[in-house]
């Protein structure tokens, strides 16, 4: 009733939103300006803010964390064979250390070697596949713009081999970095990307990276988002995706936790006949925080989208799952399915989720479930009558929890580095409770 | 190798076993029989450690161990092993991975080298075959979409290549048809040794014409109300429980 009830509203601090973006072209820079306009002194997020209701409190952006970040040591890369390499190092393109496909119909540039018709384009296209209302800090990352990749593929090119983006944040890095890539898919394009962040510094960083993936139709984009940093690195994430006709999308999001984590997937079916298939893993342990958010908007007609992501809690960790399925009025004949399990390794840590269907077609079938469970004790029983020790069986057991979803990333190397690190990460957890 | 001394054992605060004494010797082959709800199951249980059975009063030795101060996992490893009645599935574990966990936990354990893929996949074959078992099923998960016949096949495979000081059987025989039971027996057969011995629990005799026992305990109530020879399991099949003064009804409560 009275004022002391309020949530205060913090404003982001204006060291946030530094002129800059002066290498970009025209256009950009004019969308940059806009943007950095838009959100200068903004509220952030609280506890009342809808889609941060169970995250604000992780959002600490002091102005510490404002400045683009520096760095004082390597980089620390781990070497993938059989891919195009595109390294984005503290927020910057580094095509020195990229390696790229110089295959006609794969185009692939940094935004500020755009000409002026080229970076038109681009601009009218960027940020039109998210949501800002619920995305308020993809807003942030075009207001900080510096440059960005834009990566293009002619109708009918199939990228031989996947373009693998690491993000990589130096060791003795502060401050904070947003790396933006555009991916335009043309009609009938086939291609993997691969997105991992990575870091060995152990300092506060903030990273807000944004995605864009624009499919034409009857493009077909494997998408695989790792997002490995070390708990020090904040992260706020957003992908956002169209989908055109008979396009399909096939997206496996794989996390660990943080002092902040959070990534928004907002898909748009917009041609018939187009496919999204959702996959998602998030892991926390100790204190940490991981918040996915996905939205799949079924805009037309007979499309489809299937979706399922599995969390595990460990320790003290909180993690957060928040699935919005929106059947828009024309789209008769969608089929949407979305799957949610939770697995809680200790009493003390916490799960949220919450599916969110609105469907305003009456010829559609949109299943959801949500679940939330702890180890099961027969299982348990079971493995260690046979002599494993009751570490190694919950570890076993957690691993059975998500190899499903393991099983179903496409590319083998992936699969078991993701494995490896699933295992080492849940095998650190049962090893902490136990002291 | 087993003495079991004033055994009493309780499930949320209700009393199934009411002073149990038991003594089984290196090379014998125990069975103990009773109508359901006589606690069969409960003993084979609290033997292996499951944490719903709280063990009231009594001791168990093993060996020479005091068993109740093992956890799970110790005693299987000091060799005890118990074939489930209800063998759980665990999808996501494939029986290969479970399996070459344990036999290697068991072999780490004793001081011997670890089995290398192919050496466990080989011996993994070998013992399949001999309960019937396809090998293809290795690489499902933890009984995972196995029929009742194929888990319990599966269970007495895994006995076969843990090779336990003493095995517990525990209605092993239920819902088998002759065929099975007499893989099943067969298999238990080949362990049979001097230095290994069975506790077999089961409702009906006709298991122990293929495992033959050397001890026969009638469990009733709680506790061991007659034992005798394999003469006394013939009995039970020809009068039924009632012969010794028995309620079926009322023992199962």
């Amino acid at each position: 009733m009275t004022l002391a009830h309020k949530t205060p509203l913090t404003p982001l601090d204006d060291a946030f939103t530094p002129e800059g973006g002066k290498q970009l072209p025209a256009p950009l820079k004019s969308l940059r300006d806009i943007r950095s306009k838009a959100i200068t002194g903004m509220a952030l997020p609280n506890r009342r803010t809808e889609n941060w209701k169970y995250s604000s409190r992780y959002l600490k952006l002091d102005p510490e964390l404002a400045p683009q970040t520096q760095a004082t040591g390597d980089a620390d890369y781990r070497s993938v064979e059989g891919v195009y390499r595109l390294v984005i190092r503290n927020g910057v393109v580094d095509l020195d250390s990229s390696n790229l496909p110089s295959a006609s119909g794969v185009d692939i540039r940094r935004f500020v070697d755009l000409d002026d018709v080229a970076a038109q384009s681009v601009a009218k296209k960027l940020d039109t596949t998210l949501d800002h209302g619920t995305t308020q800090l993809a807003a942030l990352n075009t207001a900080r713009l510096e440059d960005g990749v834009l990566i293009r593929l002619s109708a009918d090119t199939s990228v031989d081999k996947p373009v693998y983006i690491q993000y990589v944040t130096d060791a003795g890095a502060s401050g904070s970095n947003y790396p933006r890539v555009m991916v335009e898919a043309g009609q009938g394009s086939k291609m993997t990307l691969v997105e991992e962040y990575i870091s060995n510094g152990d300092q506060p960083v903030l990273v807000d990276s944004v995605s864009e993936l624009l499919l034409d139709d009857s493009a077909n984009i494997t998408y695989i988002r790792l997002c490995m940093d070390p708990a020090n690195v904040r992260h706020i994430g957003a992908t956002g995706v169209k989908v055109g006709a008979n396009a399909k999308l096939d997206s496996h999001c794989i996390g660990f936790g943080g002092d902040l984590r959070r990534h928004d997937l907002q898909v748009r079916l917009e041609g018939q006949g187009g496919y999204a298939r959702l996959n998602g893993i998030a892991l926390t342990q100790d204190r940490q925080h991981y918040d996915n958010h996905t939205a799949i908007d079924h805009v037309v007609p007979n499309c489809d989208s299937d979706e399922n992501y599995r969390c595990l809690a460990a320790d003290r960790s909180h993690a957060i799952f928040n699935g919005r399925i929106h059947i828009h009025p024309d789209a008769q004949q969608s089929h949407a399915d979305m799957n949610n399990k939770n697995l809680l390794l200790s009493t003390n840590a916490e799960i949220d989720t919450k599916p969110e269907l609105e469907i305003y077609a009456d010829d559609v079938t949109c299943a959801h479930g949500a679940t939330v469970g702890q180890l099961d004790e027969g299982s348990l029983f079971y493995l260690t009558s046979r002599g494993i020790d009751r570490d190694t069986a919950a570890t076993m057991l957690s691993m059975a929890f998500v190899h499903e979803l393991v099983g179903q990333v496409p590319l083998e190397d992936i699969r078991e580095a993701v494995n490896t690190r699933l295992t080492d990460f849940i095998e650190a957890s049962f090893r902490r409770a136990a002291e | 190798m087993l003495t079991i001394k004033n055994l009493h054992a309780s499930v949320e605060g209700t009393p199934i076993l009411k002073g149990i004494n038991l003594e089984i010797k290196p090379g014998e082959v125990h069975a103990v029989m009773g109508p359901n709800g006589s606690g069969k199951s409960t003993l084979a249980q609290v033997l292996v450690g499951h944490e719903a059975f709280e063990v009231t009063e009594g001791e168990i030795l093993f060996d020479g161990q005091n068993l109740l101060e093992l956890e799970v996992e110790e005693r299987a490893l000091a060799g005890l092993f118990l074939a489930f009645q209800y063998p759980v599935e665990i999808p996501g574990v494939s029986n290969l991975q479970f399996l070459r966990t344990a036999l290697n936990t068991l072999r780490k354990h004793h001081g011997q080298d670890e089995l290398d893929a192919p050496s466990f996949m080989k011996l993994a074959k070998e013992k399949a075959k001999q309960v019937d078992l396809s090998p293809d099923f290795l690489k499902r998960g933890v009984n995972e979409g196995f029929s009742g016949g194929e888990k319990k096949r599966n269970e007495i495979m895994q006995m076969l290549m843990m090779e336990p000081r003493l095995g517990i059987l525990d209605e092993t025989d239920s819902g088998l048809d002759i065929d099975a039971l007499k893989t099943i027996a067969n298999g238990v057969n080949t362990l049979r040794a001097d230095n290994r011995s069975f506790l077999v629990v089961t409702h009906y005799q006709r298991l122990l014409n293929h495992i033959v026992p050397d001890v026969v305990h009638v469990l009733a109530n709680g506790q061991i109300i007659k034992t005798g020879d394999k003469q006394l399991a013939m009995e039970l099949e020809e009068h039924g429980y009632g012969w010794l003064g028995i309620n079926e009804a009322e023992a199962a409560g």
